[in-house]
């Protein structure tokens, strides 16, 4: 009872650890295509253009291995735990 | 309010702190005198000092708990200066379980064993290094949970405290990314709401002073006229 306990909260917890993370790697690649578009504008740019680049940008992250990545969330303390687990057992 | 927030970061600091060197593990240099298991009646607050039982035995308010009795090297700030003296020191030995603190300990028998082995006694001491974590306190029948125990040649070896570096390098690790995390979250998604408020606050306390300029200046055409305000004739 206690490990599905764990299993349950673990989850949670990891879940929000996860999408907290995703929002902010998105966050922070939406930002560096904003600069990089400002910083050096091409002939007659607008804000539609602008949108366009980002939006082709953020269909490359998200097509990219990055976001798939903080998937690691999940894995690591499953690791961490199973090492603990047999660090702790064995003599 | 300074002081305020000044005390409320030495609390939350203090709490953590207590936290931490309950659950963190510590090291001990110990010689095992003896090992017993003792009835342990677990039906107060107290209870929070002790592994939480399984299932099975969930309803019950006393157990059986098995300890491990050492004669002990004292040492000083948190562990890292050792000293010549030592104390008696008793050890529970507790499974921990899949519950907190998690050290997913299920070897409690096997530990038993160990300790068993390392029996000696003052004329021909064996040292051991006592991994574990917990407080003892004698008032509330408080012990330290034993968590594993290694058998070394001497009374004076150096213990380096590997999980507790990579730990607390992992933690401030961790601060950093949350810290990081909120910047970028108030940067991109508070400071434009708040402009966008700021912004609209702006024009309803225009359309508000617009409002009550035409509303003042109706009732000054009631108003008697006042002379004195006209320049002098």
């Amino acid at each position: 009872m206690t490990f599905v306990r764990l299993v349950v909260f673990g989850f949670i917890a990891l879940s929000v650890i996860y999408l907290s993370i995703s929002v902010y790697s998105r966050s922070v690649r939406k930002e560096w295509l904003e600069n990089e578009f400002d910083e050096n504008p091409p002939e007659g740019a607008d804000d539609a253009m602008r949108d366009d680049y980002i939006a082709k940008g953020m269909t490359e992250y998200n097509n990219s291995i990055r976001p798939k990545l903080i998937g690691l969330v999940y894995v690591v303390p499953i690791v961490v735990m199973s090492i603990i687990i047999f660090v702790i057992n064995t003599n | 309010m300074r002081k305020i927030k000044i005390t409320l970061r030495v609390l939350a600091l203090l709490i953590v702190g207590t936290v931490l060197h309950y659950a963190l593990p510590q090291h001990d240099i110990v010689r095992v005198v003896n090992t017993y298991q003792e009835r342990q009646d677990l039906n107060d607050w107290t209870s929070i000092f002790w592994a939480r039982p399984d299932d099975q035995s969930a309803t019950l308010i006393n157990r059986d708990v098995q300890f491990i009795q050492t004669v002990k090297k004292k040492t000083m700030l948190l562990g890292f200066i050792p000293r010549d003296t030592t104390e008696v020191m008793v050890y529970r030995n507790e499974d921990t379980g899949w519950s907190w603190p998690f050290y997913f300990k299920f070897d409690t028998a096997n530990l038993q064993t160990e300790a068993d082995d390392l029996v000696s006694t003052s004329e021909a001491p064996k040292w051991a290094v006592m991994t574990h974590y917990g407080w003892r306190n004698e008032y509330i029948s408080a012990f330290p949970n034993a968590i594993a125990i290694r058998p070394v040649d001497g009374p004076n070896v150096t213990i380096i405290p590997w999980f507790n570096i990579v730990f607390f390098i992992g933690l401030a690790a961790l601060l950093l990314f949350i810290r990081a995390m909120w910047r970028q979250f108030r940067q991109r998604s508070v400071d434009p709401l708040l402009d966008a408020a700021g912004d609209q606050l702006d024009e309803v306390q225009a359309g508000v002073a617009e409002r009550k300029g035409r509303f003042s200046r109706w009732l000054g055409t009631w108003r008697k006229k006042d002379n004195s305000r006209l320049p002098p004739e």
